[in-house]
């Protein structure tokens, strides 16, 4: 990692070099209520201020809610196959830590035991440079360990006063900074100083700090406890948008859309939920998640054991956007809580 | 299904936009007419037969009239599709049931209400047994065209089983109740794209709701969004009086 000093001066002409030179995505005011990552063709557009999006950054780029993976086309005695494997260079600026951590998850998840083209070619193109954030009320990455990044970005800045602290983690990195940025210098101690003091104040504006590890320590005791599941999930609308939101959920579905004249068609994979019923659905009609308690205890298993015995990591960021995003108003971090009180009491 | 099966259209009591949405499917039509016969198409052709496998019925049953109609249908037809809310649920028809129809009749035909055959309005469903489902007011066309593929092709179409939440978050919409309004889109059933909440306005469940809808927790969102206990039963049975749901 290389530490550099961008000085504010110099900050606005380094971000339109970069939005006149490259497919430029970053966050902007959608409307009312949200801000959405989209693509940014002046720096007015861009909205470093904004709250966290619906949809996470990448996943709508990586991993597109909807992606055909597969044309083919048959004659009368053969078929052809040919496999879509769609990608362009895109830069997102401004992503927070959580989500860059969480990009570093699916990039794990889309390249351990099977490699996945389709994600992968697109996670080759993409330049990222992460920015600072404010913690929201249902924020809660510092206690999953995910509110600093050390990886899996190009270039991070950070305001300090006149100046941004850059953070350069790739030789890409170093090459925008130095071809697109004036005045560059490297960091020296007192700028490492205020850097440090604001990370150090940064993690003292948490409201939420539910303790995992509690949860991974007591989840056996607390599996069969069916009172307890039902209560957790009574509200529960299966309506799996807790997992559509989450920037490390990576479960898809695959379907074919045939012509009419039954020829061609193609294999579509699109965003699918371990909180929908027919998740768990299979042939013959057994349903091995029949009720939302199963579900929403998959789901916690999941985030919180499943991947930490796999990858030694949460599967859970701690961006917080399944609490907001729920209209039954069920909690993943009260949720890692109420497991912890019912097992200490 | 060998050979080219044969498809009849049938309407019931409704607006006919079903049959008018088949008919705007367009540049698919042609290749729909060359992958079946219709034979029988109430909208758009003349000729009449009582031979066919699949039948696509559109409305709902609203008088003695149609009974009789539908369960010739039933007789004859190996595969029926319901399509349309009216259909389906019993859509807005159902609405009638609430006045009682002896009430609805003088209300709409006054002092000519006696010539009028109406009984209780029901979803087809309740007189023969419905294979599948195209679901909507208006159906999505293109879901119509899948379920016949699905047909032809021996499989078992795809037909969502999940709220309309899961199309709004594919869509990357803002959820409408973080813009002040209220939306069925929990327990609706999806399968339109999130067509009114992609615009600006909350669902009305029009394919009606998925198969295990939590009525519980939809009636506290709506309560806790301000809703009286009239305004909650409306939005429950715009579409789905039928279904009784609350
Ligand atoms: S926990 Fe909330 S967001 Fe997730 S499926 Fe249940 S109701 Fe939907
Ligand atoms: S589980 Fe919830 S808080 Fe954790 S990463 Fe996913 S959306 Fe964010």
């Amino acid at each position: 990692m290389l530490y550099k000093i961008l000085p504010r001066d110099s900050y606005q002409s380094f971000v339109e070099n970069l939005i006149r030179n490259f497919d430029f995505i970053g966050p902007k005011r959608k409307d009312k209520a949200t801000h959405e990552f989209t693509k940014i063709t002046s720096f007015g557009e861009l909205d470093l201020s904004y709250k966290k999006t619906t949809i996470p950054p990448a996943k709508q780029i990586l991993f597109p809610s909807t992606e055909e993976i597969v044309e083919y086309r048959r004659e009368d005695n053969s078929i052809e196959f040919r496999p879509v494997v769609e990608h362009s260079l895109k830069l997102l600026f401004g992503v927070h830590s959580c989500d860059i951590n969480a990009i570093n998850f699916l990039d794990k998840v889309f390249s351990t035991d099977f490699s996945d083209d389709n994600y992968l070619s697109k996670r080759r193109n993409m330049v990222i440079i992460g920015t600072d954030c404010e913690p929201r009320e249902t924020c809660f990455c510092l206690a999953m360990g995910k509110e600093y990044v050390t990886a899996g970005f190009d270039l991070f800045l950070s305001e300090l006063t006149n100046r941004y602290f850059v953070r350069v983690a790739t030789s890409q990195g170093n090459k925008l900074i130095e071809k697109y940025a004036s005045g560059i210098s490297s960091a020296g101690e007192k700028d490492f100083k205020e850097y440090n003091e604001k990370i150090g104040d940064f993690r003292k504006k948490f409201k939420l700090s539910p303790d995992a590890k509690s949860f991974y320590d007591n989840f056996d005791l607390i599996y069969n406890d069916e009172e307890f599941w039902k209560k957790v999930a009574k509200n529960c609308f299966s309506c799996g948008s807790c997992c559509l939101v989450c920037p490390t959920c990576f479960c898809f579905n695959v379907r074919d859309e045939i012509e009419l004249n039954l020829k061609e068609g193609k294999r579509i994979r699109e965003w699918d939920s371990c909180m929908i019923p027919e998740y768990g659905l299979v042939a013959g009609g057994h349903n091995f998640r029949p009720t939302k308690e199963n579900r929403l205890k998959q789901r916690y298993q999941c985030k919180l054991k499943t991947f930490v015995d796999k990858f030694n990591t949460y599967a859970c960021v701690g961006c917080g956007r399944c609490i907001e995003t729920c209209l039954a108003n069920i909690s993943i971090a009260s949720d890692i809580d109420s497991v912890r009180k019912e097992v200490t009491v | 299904m060998s050979g080219k099966p044969k498809v009849g259209i049938f309407g019931f009591t409704g607006c006919g936009g079903c049959q008018l949405e088949i008919l705007d499917a367009e540049d698919k039509l042609v290749d729909l007419a060359s992958a079946v016969d219709i034979v029988h198409f109430t909208e758009a052709i003349t000729e009449h037969s009582d031979d066919y496998e699949i039948a696509l019925v559109e409305g709902s049953i609203s008088t003695n009239h149609d009974v009789e109609r539908i369960k010739k249908i039933g007789s004859i037809a190996k595969i029926i599709v319901a399509i349309g809310a009216c259909a389906c649920t019993g859509g807005l028809n159902c609405l009638k049931n609430l006045y009682g129809v002896e009430k609805a009749k003088e209300l709409v035909y006054g002092d000519k209400k006696d010539w009028i055959d109406a009984i209780e309005t029901r979803p087809i469903d309740e007189y023969v047994k419905v294979d599948y489902y195209a679901r909507g007011c208006p159906p999505n066309r293109f879901e119509i065209l899948q379920i016949v593929k699905a047909l032809i092709l021996g499989k078992k179409p795809e037909i969502p089983n999940y709220p309309v939440c899961v199309e709004c978050k594919r869509l990357g919409n803002t959820c409408v109740y973080d813009l002040g309004m209220t939306c069925m889109g929990p327990i609706a059933r999806a399968g339109c794209e999130a067509r009114c909440p992609s615009n600006g306005s909350g669902c009305e469940a029009c394919r009606g709701v998925i198969d295990e809808p939590n009525v519980n927790a939809q009636k506290d969102l709506l309560a806790e969004r301000g809703l009286t206990v009239e305004d909650i039963m409306e939005q429950f049975n715009l579409y789905n009086a039928c279904k009784k749901l609350v």
